[in-house]
């Protein structure tokens, strides 16, 4: 039993700064929603009514083709044995963690701005991770014999995925369905760039009525919504994932996985070849056009608006170090008030902990910009975006460090109570060594996130505080081919950066952070 | 000397220890004995500070240790299961109370040396406590707990995870190590012929109560009450 003394010292910290950082920018996000603007309004805006359509419709397109696109790799990857298949399912991933400006940028460099193709495209580039990770999880523990057994039976191969395989896949495939249906549904980096003016998702719409309308409470009204929207989602998906989690006809994954013969052969080289390309050739583009239009020289040469692009390099990574930083310290006081089970603050920490995980970052941005202004105005100081950075971030150290904090027996640290350390110590001498690793990377995870972070910061990005997304846009932005051309060799940087810390970071993970 | 004066701890509606009283006198061994759930090991931890009480007070040469926590009041104690810091080697889960006194390090490695040797595991300071067996484990345990020298030894059953065979030995080379040192100990069973053998005092709980304190030939002689003598057969 930890003290509760100790337990609310380690919580003051975390509720102050989600307290002023996330609940209260929420609560002026609100009011500002609700006194100042009719419902009326709202709905007699067919703007609005449009951008809720189109989000709905884009998300659902994306979701579907998601789907459908990355079948043939997950079916090869999860049942069959080849050379590279390791190599395989880790490059997948590789557009996943992309940030979102970097897709965009990508996708934008093979000349597919300004239409819905481009749109979708990105996002199944960026979600077919999603796909082979969640179901091909299931997939590659899926017992032959289940199938066998139906094909002796008398079922024939595309009976026997009909009936049997794909009605048992069908928790993952939800699970997976949902998760690229939220990632869509809230997307807001690709469709800001690819999308144009006429295309526009609700978080494109709340950052255009706040940015370029300045109509704030039109921006709150539909951060409201956006907010029930997203709210009623995860609520959605939490329900079905305690309904579906039911036994299965599990077996070792290595003796699910055959290797393929004859035609079966083919069809999964050509699976495999397939989509590895389709997801190699935009980032490949990408760097080749960066190298070929001169945009890596551009990096260095001063824009008469935007100054040097190669200076929010240095910017970047000063706030990442600063974010990963607080979100390390406030989510490891998190995770330890987490882990002491039996108090009702645990309980309440472990929801609100990981709301801003579920808040759309233009909401959070959003917030940062009415609200950050008291008690001192905040927006004014470079403290702004590394702490934007560290409220995203925060979750990603809690879900890293929470379940070996939990791992430790409640009685080792007893013992050590008992051998006269105060709870602080018992915190430095057994918690932190024993989670020092999964706290090495969750920051990872921080500093990552903070280097990708777009949609807050777009928000709150002063001339001085220039993140290399944020830059990316404003390139972008900016008429002229060079401008364009520095954009991708900034995109490329923060690629290859990202990749890099990636990598980095791979090394150091002992336990699997499960999935997303 | 101990002194627990009507403790009651509560969990919720449930009394795990009910008004109970009990003194343990300077270099005295008393057993807790009882059916399991019969709030021994609760009784333990409150003495330990673990608990909170409801009720009563627990003083040590007549001060009251309300408001001093479990790692000021230099007691020691053993638990059920051992609670070994994995992610230290035995010399340094030895020697984490020294630690915490803050003694120097020359000290600490002679002190750590000594004690392993009291329980027979000399040399075992670099091993790595997850290579050990159940009995090892056990006796680095014991080792960590009598390091820091606490002027209170709590047992919280610790042959309990052992075979039968392990248990006879290991309460003989126990017993003894403490009464050579003459140390104050309180041991958790539910083992009769451990607590007869390990302790001068047996106190007999049952739903939270002590229901009859003494020594086992007298509590087999004068049973309490119906109960008492069937337990103890």
């Amino acid at each position: 039993m930890t003290p509760r003394r100790a337990i609310w010292a380690a919580a003051a910290l975390p509720l102050l700064f989600i307290g002023y950082l996330f609940l209260y920018p929420l609560i002026r996000i609100l009011w500002l929603g609700i006194s100042e603007l009719q419902l009326a309004d709202l709905l007699a805006e067919r703007r609005i009514a449009r951008v809720a359509w189109f989000t709905l419709w884009q998300a659902a397109a994306s979701t579907g083709l998601t789907l459908l696109l990355a079948a043939p790799l997950t079916w090869a990857v999860s049942r069959y044995e080849f050379p590279g298949r390791r190599l395989a399912q880790a490059l997948v991933i590789v557009p996943f963690v992309l940030p979102t400006v970097v897709v965009g940028t990508a996708f934008a460099a093979l000349g597919w701005r300004d239409s819905v193709w481009a749109i979708l495209a990105a996002h199944v580039f960026y979600n077919v991770a999603v796909v082979v990770r969640t179901v091909g999880g299931m997939w590659a523990r899926l017992d032959r014999k289940v199938e066998e057994a139906a094909a002796t039976l008398g079922a024939s191969p595309w009976r026997v995925f009909r009936t049997v395989t794909l009605p048992i896949l069908r928790p993952a495939i939800i699970a997976a369905a949902s998760i690229v249906f939220l990632f869509t549904f809230t997307s807001f980096g690709t469709v800001l760039i690819l999308g144009g003016f006429r295309y526009s998702t609700i978080e494109v719409e709340i950052y255009r009525q706040a940015v370029t309308l300045f109509d704030l409470p039109m921006a709150a009204a539909l951060s409201i919504g956006q907010m029930v929207a997203v709210t009623t989602l995860l609520a959605v998906y939490a329900r079905r994932q305690e309904r579906t989690a039911s036994p299965l006809v599990l077996a070792p994954e290595a003796s699910t996985r055959r290797r393929p013969e004859g035609r079966t052969a083919w069809a999964v080289a050509v699976s495999v070849v397939a989509t590895l390309t389709a997801l190699f050739v935009p980032p490949a583009v990408l760097v080749y056009r960066a190298a070929a239009d001169g945009g890596f020289r551009r990096l260095f040469v001063d824009e008469p608006v935007l100054g040097r692009p190669l200076d929010a390099v240095p910017t970047s990574l000063s706030f990442a170090v600063a974010a990963t930083a607080v979100a390390v310290v406030v989510g490891m006081c998190a995770a330890y008030v987490i882990s002491r089970r039996g108090s009702r603050l645990s309980q309440v920490f472990d929801v609100v902990l990981m709301l801003p995980l579920g808040t759309s970052a233009v909401t959070i941005g959003f917030g940062f910009l009415i609200a950050l202004d008291w008690p001192i105005d905040l927006r004014a100081t470079v403290a702004l975006v590394p702490l934007a950075h560290a409220l995203v971030a925060v979750p990603f150290v809690v879900r890293a460090t929470v379940p070996l904090m939990r791992s430790i027996h409640p009685s080792v640290r007893e013992a050590a109570a008992m051998l006269g350390a105060s709870p602080g110590r018992v915190f430095r001498y057994i918690d932190l060594p024993i989670v020092a690793r999964a706290a090495l990377v969750g920051a990872g995870f921080a500093f990552v996130v903070s280097l990708g972070e777009f949609g807050a910061t777009a928000f709150i990005a002063r001339p001085n505080t220039v993140t290399i997304p944020v830059m990316i846009f404003r390139l972008l932005g900016r008429p002229g081919l060079g401008n364009f051309a520095a954009a991708m060799a900034l995109a490329t940087v923060l690629g290859a950066v990202t990749a890099a810390a990636i990598m980095i970071m791979d090394r150091f993970r002992s336990t699997d952070l499960g999935t997303f | 000397m101990l002194t627990v004066d009507a403790v009651t701890v509560r969990f919720g509606e449930l009394r795990a220890v009910d008004g109970a009283s009990l003194e343990v006198g300077d270099g005295e061994r008393v057993a807790i004995l009882g059916p399991s759930g019969s709030g021994k090991s609760t009784l333990l931890r409150a003495i330990a500070g673990l608990e909170k009480l409801e009720n009563g007070r627990i003083l040590w040469d007549g001060v009251d240790l309300a408001g001093v926590p479990p790692h000021e009041r230099r007691f020691g104690f053993m638990f059920q299961g051992y609670a070994l810091f994995p992610h230290m080697t035995v010399g340094e889960n030895v020697a984490f109370g020294l630690r915490m006194q803050g003694r120097d390090a020359a000290e600490i490695r002679s002190r750590v040396a000594q004690v392993l040797e009291w329980v027979g595991l000399a040399g075992f300071d670099h091993r790595t406590v997850d290579n050990l067996s159940g009995g090892e484990q056990q006796r680095v345990a014991l080792a960590r707990t009598l390091a820091p020298d606490p002027r209170l030894v709590m047992l919280d059953e610790p042959l309990g995870a052992l075979d039968r065979a392990l248990r006879e030995r290991l309460i003989v080379e126990m017993t003894d190590l403490l009464a050579r040192a003459g140390t104050t100990a309180l041991y958790v069973t539910h083992d009769h012929d451990e607590a007869a053998f390990f302790a001068h005092r047996v106190a007999l709980m049952r739903q939270g109560r002590i229901v009859q304190i003494g020594k086992m030939e007298e509590l087999r002689r004068n049973p309490a009450d119906d109960w008492v003598a069937d337990f103890l057969g």
